[in-house]
């Protein structure tokens, strides 16, 4: 049930997706993976719209360079823990709601078990090492997860419906190489936003996942673009899953 | 014929972000990307790896539709086609 402060906070997207769907985000708990470029904006815009239980997990603390794109952290919070400076500024503009800090680093070991219990992952990581296993944790566990990356003027993101639809390692089979990104911060703005509204879709079930397709954006051009991507039925991640071997949903 | 290729991200920086290409009737996929590789040697390398095999970390379009990497031999292009070739990127 919703408070009346809730009900007074909420009254505009009430409008849009009903009481009902308000409760559903408050009961939902969101994996947010990172706490930099993109886990700033898309758990401030997840936290604003009423997300009851946020899981903020990133191992690094707060440096001056963060401070062109990482908008939750400010001057004073450099050298403090990112998901204890993410939380505060959370929770002062939402006191609403629950923000657990996790200040680990995420691996093939630990990923299942700390996605385990939620009810969708947003990947706001900076390595394709450690989203493939986000992703697999994500597919063993049957959570949308909802990607994105950037760099420069340029990022993507996409929709991942575990057992539904292509993956990560569909999408993007051998991770990049590694470099230091240059990076403008409307970039992961705008690519954290998008990843925090395609997650407010999939809670209150409003409209089409971006699901088997890459949302390009190129920012010099200021275009989007989308690319269709099937899913893989040798793909090492999600190849081998039964209910995922690439057969139409049954009605 | 002529194909279009668009470059998105840190191939957009090394090729520009469109240009035209005449190829011969019949070509495929595998001999464009090996065309714009022998233009310079930073196309060659942001494109296949030591051994000259594509990298599988780029993603290849045609006509906005992923191309596995045994499309990229078998697939003919065709006059109005467009590549787009996109190398993803991986910050946060
Ligand atoms: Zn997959």
């Amino acid at each position: 049930m919703l408070t009346d402060s809730e009900r007074e906070r909420y009254s505009r997207q009430i409008l849009l997706f009903g009481e009902e769907g308000q409760e559903r985000l408050k009961s939902s708990k969101v994996f947010i993976a990172g706490a930099g470029g993109l886990g700033c904006p898309a758990a401030a815009y997840l936290a604003a719209a009423g997300v009851g239980h946020l899981v903020i997990a990133d191992c690094d603390s707060v440096d001056r360079t963060n401070l062109n794109r990482q908008i939750l952290h400010y001057e004073s919070d450099i050298g403090r823990p990112k998901v204890v400076s993410a939380r505060e500024k959370l929770l002062s503009m939402n006191p609403d709601i629950r923000v657990e800090p996790l200040a680990v680093i995420i691996s093939d070991n630990n990923a299942s078990t700390l996605v385990s219990g939620c009810d969708l992952v947003v990947d706001a990581l900076d390595t394709f090492t450690d989203r493939y296993a986000l992703n697999r944790a994500a597919i063993r566990n049957r959570i949308p997860y909802i990607h994105g990356a950037v760099s420069g003027f340029d990022g993507h993101m996409a929709t991942i419906i575990p057992g539904e639809t292509a993956c990560l390692e569909c999408m993007v089979p051998e991770a990049p190489p590694r470099s230091v990104f240059p990076v403008v911060g409307t970039t992961p703005g705008l690519i954290g936003v998008l990843q925090a509204h395609e997650a407010i879709k999939q809670i209150t079930g409003q409209g089409e996942p971006l699901t088997n397709q890459l949302v390009l954006w190129d920012g010099k051009a200021s275009q989007f673009t989308m690319i269709r991507v099937e899913r893989d039925p040798d793909c090492p991640a999600c190849g081998g899953d039964s209910r995922a071997s690439g057969r139409r949903r049954e009605i | 014929m002529r194909v279009q290729v668009k470059a998105f991200a840190g191939f957009r920086e090394i090729l520009g972000p469109d240009i035209a290409l005449e190829l011969p009737e019949g070509s495929t996929l595998t001999g464009l990307l090996e065309g714009l590789g022998r233009r310079s040697p930073g196309i060659q390398k942001a494109l296949f790896d030591d051994q000259g095999t594509p990298l599988k970390s780029v993603i290849i379009m045609v006509n906005k539709k992923r191309q596995t990497r045994a499309e990229f031999v078998s697939r003919e292009l065709h006059d109005g086609d467009e590549v787009a070739i996109y190398p993803p990127v991986a910050g946060g």
